[in-house]
């Protein structure tokens, strides 16, 4: 059996009268990135920063590597990284001082490497006011991720980041999990959990409204498999047509749409009946569902 | 070097390249004193008895009193201490490495104030420098307390400046900076007791053996113990209100009734004294 690095049991965070999460439970097992999605206000927050520490929990029982976070927090910091949504670093700090500072702190060496991994290496004498937003984001990983922690929490982790930094820092954390650190990341941004995550669990009203792999939660949908053809004579577009059974949902900008539980089977059928119309394939693409899709699905009860 | 060094040492170094610690711990009171030095010789020379100790007591305001709580809030409400937490940075660490950073300022403001008040204006030096210092880093540290305390519950920057200045301009008017307490009028007299300025001044100037102290320094065991006991009431309000994060933070009224105990000392040194 695989070793659970983060358990959640009945965990409960309130404020005031407001109920923020209610009776969550879950399991990150060690080397995997879990994603934690869910709208604003669905809980996130509030169970990454109680499992980081800053927040005590109302009810139930909270572990990381082993330890309780509210009980624990200085031995917690030595095994944690946690880039935060919120944070800052004194405006005067240079980058070369902030990661001696908190290199000192979890009692490591300096990583001059890290630095310059993360593009920050001609940054190393400005001070933090003086930063981008996205190398104040990319100096707080560098010093999250700098004692090689076993539990690694990324809130937004991409948020003001250009498209360069983004694909480094998906390949980062990968590179971390496939060293065996485990990562649990909070993001709005969907793409980004179906590309990183192993697993997700999608947060609603403080409550766990469905977790899995991004293709089992995708799988798990009332939305179908998505397929757009483009032909020379447009023949699939003329009223009326039906093509192994599956109903022409929509034409758009010349692609006809169709919906379908079993897309191999519908595209051979189209293939055939083009074939037998006397027209030619110019496009077919092939879409299944998508996380966000899922997501929205869940999130707005099917709205969406 | 450990981690308390490495905070300490980048502490200390902000206090010269953040410009507002720079303008509160070195230009204000420097300025002041070169300002105040010329005018004051002029017009009362007695002002050059207490002139070191005075001048060193308004450098050690402006920094612990109006500059310390605006570092502690400033940090707290744009999320300094949140990093510092999940980084393993211990409270005591953020509460005691501003304070002791600023000592080390407030010793080189002390040295440039000794040593140009006696040279360009003929102020008198202190004759017992042991007792001088002794009485200077009680009288910082009175100081240094209340600053940390308002840091730790002022709800904002605003809120901070203002408790600050309910101490610091009374302390600059009746503390016996300007003018010696005992040439106040009698009810004044008894609500400069309630200011640590006025003790700091008696401290300073009785063990440094400053102007009219000199010849025989009567030692004012009374406010030594008032500022030792405001000291540590106000460091322990402290350590016992701190908050890492505002979201998280106590209701005001509480915090700030819990907050004014650490008057107690002055008030029973007004009532007794």
């Amino acid at each position: 059996m695989e070793e659970s690095v983060i358990s959640v049991r009945g965990f409960r965070k309130r404020y005031g009268a407001a109920v923020a999460v209610k009776d969550l439970s879950f399991d990150v097992k060690r080397g995997e990135i879990f994603a934690l999605l869910g709208p604003n206000g669905s809980g996130k927050t509030s169970t990454l920063e109680s499992l980081e520490g800053l927040r005590h929990p109302d009810g139930g029982q909270l572990s990381v590597a082993g330890i309780d976070p509210a009980r624990q927090p200085r031995r917690l910091a030595r095994l944690i990284g946690v880039q935060l949504q919120t944070s800052a670093l004194p405006p005067a700090m240079t980058v070369d001082e902030a990661m001696r500072f908190f290199a000192a702190y979890h009692g490591v060496a300096e990583q001059p490497a890290l630095v310059e991994r993360l593009g920050l290496a001609e940054k190393r004498s400005a001070q933090y006011a003086r930063l981008s937003v996205g190398q104040q984001r990319r100096l707080a990983l560098a010093i999250a991720v700098c004692h090689q922690p076993r539990v690694l929490f990324l809130d937004e982790p991409t948020a003001g980041l250009d498209v360069q930094s983004r694909v480094d820092l998906h390949g980062m954390v990968r590179e971390l999990r496939d060293r065996g650190t485990t990562v649990i990341l909070a993001t709005h941004d969907m793409a980004e959990a179906e590309k990183l995550a192993d697993r997700a669990g999608i947060l609603l009203n403080g409550e766990l409204a469905a977790i899995g792999s991004p293709r089992q939660l995708t799988a798990s949908g009332a939305r179908r498999t998505r397929i757009s053809v483009s032909t020379e004579n447009g023949r699939l577009l003329e009223p009326g047509t039906r093509v192994g059974g599956a109903p022409l949902a929509r034409s758009e900008e010349g692609y006809a749409v169709y919906y379908s539980d079993d897309p191999g089977r519908t595209v051979t059928s189209i293939l055939a009946w083009l074939d037998q119309a006397g027209d030619a394939l110019v496009d077919l693409r092939v879409e299944r569902p998508t996380l966000e899709e899922r997501f929205l699905e869940i999130t707005t009860g099917g709205r969406a | 070097m450990n981690a308390f060094l490495h905070h300490f040492a980048y502490d200390f170094k902000t206090g010269v390249r953040d410009r507002s610690r720079l303008l509160m711990f070195y230009l204000f009171p420097l300025v002041f004193f070169f300002l105040l030095g010329g005018l004051m010789s002029a017009i009362n020379p007695t002002f050059l008895a207490g002139m070191v100790p005075a001048m060193s007591l308004f450098a050690f305001m402006c920094a612990a009193l109006l500059n310390l709580p605006s570092v502690l809030v400033t940090a707290r409400e744009a999320g300094v201490f949140r990093s510092y937490r999940i980084n393993g940075v211990p409270a005591a660490s953020i509460v005691s490495i501003p304070v002791l950073g600023t000592l080390v300022h407030m010793a080189i403001v002390s040295a440039i104030i000794a040593v140009a008040g006696a040279r360009v204006y003929g102020a008198a030096s202190p004759t017992a420098l042991p007792g001088f210092l002794s009485g200077a880093l009680l009288s910082y540290a009175a100081y240094a307390g209340l600053g940390v305390l308002i840091g730790v519950v002022a709800s904002n920057g605003t809120a901070a400046i203002l408790i600050a200045q309910v101490i610091y301009i009374p302390s600059i008017i009746l503390g016996g900076l300007m003018v010696p307490v005992s040439m106040l009028p009698g009810a004044l007299q008894k609500i400069a007791l309630l200011l640590p300025a006025t003790h700091a001044m008696r401290v300073m100037t009785a063990l440094g053996g400053v102007g009219s102290a000199a010849a025989a320094p009567p030692v004012p065991w009374g406010s030594a113990a008032v500022l030792g006991a405001g000291t540590v009431l106000s460091l322990g309000l402290a350590a016992l209100l701190f908050q890492w994060d505002s979201r998280a933070s106590q209701p005001g009224g509480r915090k700030m009734a819990l907050a004014i105990l650490a008057a107690a000392p002055y008030v029973a040194a007004a009532l007794l004294g």
